[in-house]
């Protein structure tokens, strides 16, 4: 019996010893990821018995696309003010060159009555920093009169890669810009993703009083494709794709959809080509499909990193 | 009392099969009795994977020396069922590295049972047939009585140690049944001498099996086997298995009843817990440094009953269990400060199954036999991180319900000497974890990453067999065929989306449903008894399968034969034996195949039975592939070379 007593230790004790733990999953999507679902209060401003607040998801702007919300009360009544006239201009300066330029934002802010805030959005195209610095311009009306007020505000790192963004020159000679806005956490899955292009609509008359928004005007782009081709750009995963991608197009609320697959986690590169109404390629280059372990994907001209 | 002792051996249910009514239990005791013993006419100290072979409805894919996936009448683990003592296990590994088989050694086993179709699906659906393991259990003795063995040898060839030990101590009211094993084989040469790299394993299996007899008539036994491989090399694939483990057990109440129409009631539940890590730590030319822990979970039920009425018995089966499989991989960035790349190659699936299978054995005369049968059962998937399987199926179910029905019927004539058969059989079943929701598992053998599928239809089996003996007091000799014509024949086709994953593979294939496809064997046994001590047996296979357009099936076995002579003299023993295959004239290109040559091994071993204080002991020596032959099978992935000329020894003593 001694024998058997003895296999009884030797199961329990083999038995309890450890070995690989699985991968908890919803995790290890979380690890190189931050989401943002809430609106917080990223700067206020006060003028003339009026506070302004501008909101941005958790209270911080970041390079790349920001939703924005702004919401005016009149501190005298405490009463929001309704459906005025807002515009929102973000100003970057250049400390060096004293050169003003601005990026792809809303000027006219759009109303939301539900929830009273108005409604805008900025792609910030750097961070700030010691030389550049970020401004915002808002107007506002009420009872006929306008107001004007700006404050410095700092845009910080984007460190969610799934919300990178690229600046570059078509071949037609425009600036233009694309920001994702979506996925903030993609998936091992199908992921609606979600981007904006815009385009810096050249000024046509001359400068009139600072700021003036005709000098700092940007467009959505309208109409477009943004052909897609999603890779594994990890020399060892030599050029992975995924298959059922689809090209964005522009729907109703001004921005670009389509669909990725991510095959797995890590680093993957949107490669896309923007072609306009005609079909014409604006920029970018087809990806050669070719399998090659060991080398570092190739990349269209025009391509996204993300993470995840 | 004697009776009750014999079949509370539990899984001989041969009770059905036998012709006897209840009166001759004692029939029992002798089928039992002469339950083949794990060894081959060649080799006594064998593994289960050599043991199996010797089956002439069983081939083998290899990887590499360790694990082999045996195929059944030439259809790969997917499409037969295989079980321990009827429980259902199922391999963590999404390559086919850890069939069942791997998972025992043949000290805790006491024969296997194959069934060929659907004659196989008491214990679930399938469609080539079933394989069960049966183990080792003593039964109860009126006296105390300690049993033992212990069995050692070791082959120069792979510079293979091994150490099997058993005990058992059987009373009236109490058995116990210990075994514990350990091998260790270093990489083995082929016919060429050249040492074949990642060859080498590491086993270590113990079991421990307690009866109680809870009333004359009833007794109640809980089994467990732990199985351990480590450093296990594949020679075929870019990865080796660190680590795999196996916790296997049961607990099993039978009841006897002496009159009446039910005879026996066995009823088990079991859980066993399967963790099998690959790895490539030992391969640094692998461009990518990948970890694929896999973990497959399976509790279930299985609860028998053997009828007897007159002239007919029957066995009727339920069998549920409910199986996760998990497999997960993990790549390494060439710059490790990089982030790790993860998906899941098995999205934590969820197996369920329920079945009900019947056996009816109806004896006309004495000399013809009616069995037939069916089964029904309920299969249900769930994929629960359905997303991996939407990006190549968008939309595809979470969940799936399938249904599986089986039937089959065969005839037995026995007329003097000759003894005839015709059988048919029809049945279902569902796709497997990997042909349903696998995900980038790649296939070393024809460089493809595979997806499953998880809308696939059921694979439908419409199969007809025969054979005819012919059995004399010197000699005999008997022919079997079996045609299965198979609708929904899963197998993996180039998909025109997706690239590969691996970076050694070439493309993606996604499980798809044939048309259909054929699939015919053919085998011939002889033997004859040419002196008293001098015996003569031959055996001969062939096989062909082809797809809906009459393409080649991969892994058919091409035309093949062994033959052995043995010659007994007290306590001397000699055998030699032959065995072959001719060359693969229908392979696959198509499914990754190239044509294999022709081969020829010889084997010689001699044995000797001595008693030291009368303790029956027997040592053997021999030697396999004498001449040293370079070769590979059809079945080889890779064409590595198999093991050249492997000189063996062991020792027996039973005690």
């Amino acid at each position: 019996m001694k024998f058997f007593k003895f296999m009884v230790v030797v199961l329990c004790f083999t038995v309890t010893s450890c070995t690989i733990d699985k991968t908890d999953f919803e995790a290890e999507m979380r690890r190189d990821v931050t989401e943002y679902f809430e609106f917080k209060e990223a700067v206020s401003l006060h003028t003339n018995g009026y506070s302004i607040s501008v909101e941005a998801l958790n209270g911080t702007f970041f390079k790349g696309y920001n939703e924005i919300r702004l919401k005016i009360v009149n501190t005298q009544t405490n009463q929001p003010l309704n459906g005025s006239d807002v515009t929102l201009l973000p100003l970057l300066t250049n400390s060096d060159s004293n050169n003003t330029t601005s990026c792809p934002h809303r000027y006219d802010l759009v109303y939301n009555s539900d929830e009273q805030f108005y409604s805008g959005y900025a792609v910030f195209t750097s961070e700030s920093d010691p030389m550049e610095r970020w401004e915002v311009y808002i107007s506002f009306s009420d009872n006929a009169q306008t107001f004007t007020v700006h404050q410095p505000i700092n845009v910080q790192v984007q460190t969610n890669k799934n919300l990178n963004m690229s600046a570059f020159i078509g071949n037609d000679g425009e600036q233009y810009f694309i920001a994702l806005v979506a996925p903030q956490k993609p998936k091992v899955a199908e992921n609606e993703l979600v981007a904006g292009i815009y385009k810096y609509n050249q000024p046509t008359t001359p400068a009139g009083n600072f700021p003036d928004p005709s000098q700092f005007s940007y467009s959505e782009v309208s109409n477009h494709t943004l052909l897609l081709d999603p890779r594994m750009p990890e020399p060892s995963m030599g050029n992975h794709s995924s298959p059922n991608n689809q090209d964005l197009t522009q729907q109703n609320d001004g921005l670009y959809y389509g669909v990725v697959n991510y095959t797995m986690t890590g680093n993957w590169t949107l490669n896309f080509i923007l072609q306009n109404q005609n079909g014409e390629v604006i920029k970018g280059t087809e990806v050669p499909t070719d399998f090659t372990p060991g080398i570092e994907g190739a990349k269209s001209e025009l391509y996204i990193d993300i993470l995840f | 009392m004697l009776c009750w002792g014999i079949s509370a051996n539990g899984q001989n249910a041969r009770v059905e099969n036998d012709s006897t009514k209840v009166t001759e239990l004692e029939e029992v005791i002798i089928t039992a009795a002469v339950k083949k013993k794990i060894e081959t006419e060649m080799k006594m100290a064998v593994s289960v994977d050599e043991f199996l072979a010797s089956s002439e409805n069983i081939s083998f894919i290899k990887r590499g020396a360790y694990a082999w996936e045996p195929l059944l009448n030439n259809m790969s683990t997917e499409r037969s069922t295989i079980t321990i003592d009827g429980m259902h296990i199922f391999g963590a590994c999404t390559d086919k590295m850890d069939p069942i088989t791997s998972y025992v050694e043949s000290n805790n086993l006491a024969t296997i049972d194959i069934k060929s179709g659907q004659e196989g699906s008491m214990h679930g659906s399938t469609i080539a047939g079933s394989i069960d393991l049966k183990r080792k259990s003593t039964a109860f003795t009126d006296e105390k009585n300690w049993r033992g063995s212990y069995q050692t040898g070791f082959e120069f060839n792979n510079k293979q140690f091994f150490n099997l030990g058993n005990v058992s101590y059987s009373s009236d009211k109490f058995v116990a049944d210990g075994s514990i094993s350990y091998r260790k084989a270093e990489n083995y040469s082929d016919g060429n001498n050249d040492e074949v790299n990642h060859s080498q394993f590491n086993k270590f299996n113990t079991s421990l099996g307690l009866a109680y007899k809870t009333s004359p008539l009833s007794s109640l036994r809980a089994d467990a086997i732990f199985d351990v491989a480590k450093d296990v090399g594949y020679p075929a694939l870019p990865m080796d298995l660190w680590l795999s483990r196996a916790l296997i057990t049961s607990v099993a109440y039978k009841q006897l009843f002496e009159e009446g129409l039910i005879r026996v009631w066995d009823s088990k539940i079991y859980f066993n817990a399967i963790e099998h890590y690959m790895d490539d730590t030992k391969r640094p030319e692998n461009l990518v440094h990948m970890d694929m822990p896999g973990w497959s979970t399976t509790y279930g039920l299985v609860s028998k009953v053997n009828l007897i009425k007159d002239n007919l018995s029957s066995e009727i089966q339920l069998n549920a269990y409910n199986n996760l499989s998990i497999a997960e991989m993990r790549m390494y960035p060439q710059d490790r400060s990089e982030r790790t790349m993860f998906a899941y190659s098995w999205p934590w699936v969820t197996t369920r199954y329920a079945g009900l299978s019947v056996n009816n054995s109806l004896d006309f005369t004495e000399k013809s036999q009616v069995n037939f049968g069916g089964s029904l059962g309920v299969n249900y998937n769930h994929s629960k991180y359905v997303d991996f399987n939407w990006i190549f199926y968008p939309g595809a179910p979470q969940e799936k319900t399938r249904l599986l029905p089986s039937l089959n019927a065969n005839y037995i004539l026995n007329i003097s000497d000759f003894n005839f058969s015709v059988g048919a059989g029809y049945g279902h079943r569902a796709p497997s974890v990997s042909e349903g929701y696998g995900y980038y598992i790649y296939n070393s053998f024809d460089r493809y990453d595979y997806i499953g599928n998880p809308d696939l239809k059921n694979e439908i089996s419409y199969e007809a067999n025969a054979s005819a003996g012919l059995k004399k007091e010197k000699m005999s000799i008997e022919a079997k065929v079996n045609y299965f014509h198979i609708q929904n024949y899963i197998i993996g086709k180039i998909l025109s989306l997706g690239s590969p994953m691996n970076y050694q593979s070439v493309g993606v294939k996604g499980y798809t449903s044939l048309d259909y496809a054929r699939l015919f064997n053919f085998s011939l046994n002889a033997r004859y008894n040419i002196l008293d001590h001098l015996h003569w047996n031959g055996t001969l296979t062939y096989a062909r399968g082809q797809d809906d357009k009459d393409g080649n099936l991969p892994f058919i076995r091409p035309l093949s034969y062994q033959t052995s002579l043995q010659y007994h003299y007290k306590k001397f023993g000699v055998q030699t034996s032959v065995n072959g295959d001719l060359a693969q004239v229908h392979y696959s290109p198509e499914y990754g195949e190239d044509e294999t040559p022709k081969y020829t091994v010889w084997n010689i071993s001699a044995d000797y039975t001595f008693y030291i204080k009368n303790v029956r002991s027997i040592f053997q020596m021999g030697a396999e592939n004498i001449l040293n032959e370079h070769y590979s099978t059809y079945a080889d992935w890779g064409n590595i070379p198999r093991m050249g000329r492997n000189i063996f020894t062991s020792l027996k003593i039973n005690f």
